[in-house]
């Protein structure tokens, strides 16, 4: 009994191939002396080998499990893929549950200063419309061309060391979605972070243990200005993430920004994997053109 | 033949796990200020480490205060200083770790007269 398309192994063979033959390319989320975690509201500037399942989230009726998975082609070029499954709960309207539609991200590393502990970013988020479920999902697509970028303060004076272990990324994109009734809007995002290991490790030994000071504080927040003036609505949402050897651990409450944007304190909460750390060797190096 | 296609892919998956090499420890430490001038600097990170890894001591003048002989040994890196005066010194490393991810730091610590 074949429960793959013979044609389906093949490709996966030859891909799998490919990807144990490449070399390691840029490492997630490093640049210079920094190491940026990956943040869970926002999209972070690097294209790495990375895995979020699940990513859970509760607010304002509504329960999301998510996964995110990116995958490096080329050194500083990565195509992630995302879905996730919705459920909605709003009093006194009737429940909608079901998956919502795939999306599709490409996205290039244009610049990298690691002097400057600094990344710019470009990509296109791809919603594709249809591939979810009718009960929740959009049926049209939507494009949202992207500028991603970090940058971290380690380039301080030393009267504002204290100040070095701070770090911030920002996205801002432009979403133009195929139904007529929608606007288009200005998505913007971002996250101050303060990391304890630049602390621990550049600054001032404070003699955390391991599990402090693998700490970064952080607050994120993501915010939709759509064109037509209706009004932006997002959310603040501060949070704790802790970085391990192959894995971190995220959470962050939602908070929305005004009556618009929702009711009540949510909660988001991520398991991330690093795949270039817990496969350098195979998945976790780009599929063509890496390099030592 | 499916079968085999899939078993090579899961050994492949399977192949040991290395990560990159994070500092965990160092002696002196970043802003240590210390009464007595150490003998050495010696940073432990969080993965072992190959050859290529390194680092520097620095004087306020930008002049080595190394011996020259760094020792690189599983997760440690160790290097013996000269005979250290007052002043501020800076620790410049970098770190490739088995799986050849690069991290890099650096940080001050001060011998007070």
């Amino acid at each position: 009994m074949h429960i793959l398309p013979k044609g389906a192994v093949r490709a996966a063979a030859l891909m799998l191939a490919a990807a144990i033959t490449a070399s390691p390319g840029q490492a997630h989320g490093v640049i210079g002396q920094r190491f940026f975690p990956a943040t869970i509201t926002t999209d972070d500037p690097f294209a790495a080998d990375e895995l979020a399942l699940p990513t859970v989230s509760r607010f304002d009726h509504e329960t999301d499990v998510e996964f995110d998975y990116s995958k490096t082609i080329f050194p500083g070029f990565a195509i992630e893929v995302g879905m996730g499954h919705v459920n909605i709960h709003a009093p006194g309207e009737p429940r909608a549950r079901g998956f919502d539609n795939l999306e599709v991200s490409p996205s290039v590393e244009l610049y990298r200063s690691p002097a400057h502990e600094f990344i710019l970013t470009t990509g296109l988020e791809w919603e594709v419309g249809g591939t979810g479920s009718r009960s929740v999902a959009e049926r049209s697509s939507t494009y949202t061309p992207t500028v991603k970028f970090g940058k971290g303060f380690g380039d301080l004076p030393d009267s504002l060391k204290y100040l070095r272990p701070l770090a911030v990324t920002g996205t801002v994109g432009y979403a133009m979605t195929g139904a007529t009734s929608e606007p288009r809007s200005i998505e913007w995002a971002g996250a101050v972070e303060y990391s304890l290991l630049y602390l621990q490790n550049n600054v001032r030994d404070e003699s955390f243990g391991r599990l402090v000071s693998h700490l970064t504080p952080l607050v994120e927040f993501r915010f939709s200005s759509p064109t037509d003036g209706s009004g932006t609505t997002g959310t603040i949402n501060p949070g704790l993430i802790w970085s391990g050897k192959y894995i971190q651990l995220a959470a962050e409450a939602m908070i929305p920004v005004n009556r618009a944007s929702g009711h009540g304190t949510g909660f988001i909460a991520q398991l991330h994997f690093y795949i270039d750390d817990l496969f350098p060797h195979s998945l976790g190096r780009p599929i063509f053109g890496g390099h030592k | 033949m499916n079968l085999r296609v899939l078993a090579c892919a899961l050994a492949c998956l399977a192949a040991p796990a290395s990560a990159h090499a994070f500092l965990d420890h160092a002696k002196p430490g970043a802003g240590t200020v210390l009464q007595v001038a150490p003998g050495s600097v010696m940073l432990l990170f969080s993965d072992d480490l190959q050859p290529e890894s390194g680092v520097t001591i620095l004087d306020s003048s930008g002049h080595s205060v190394g011996t020259g002989r760094v020792m690189i040994t599983g997760n440690c890196i160790m290097a013996p200083l000269r005979r250290l005066g007052p002043g501020k010194y800076r620790v410049v490393w970098h770190a490739v770790s088995m799986d050849d991810h690069r991290t890099q730091g650096a940080y001050v610590f001060e011998v007070k007269p």
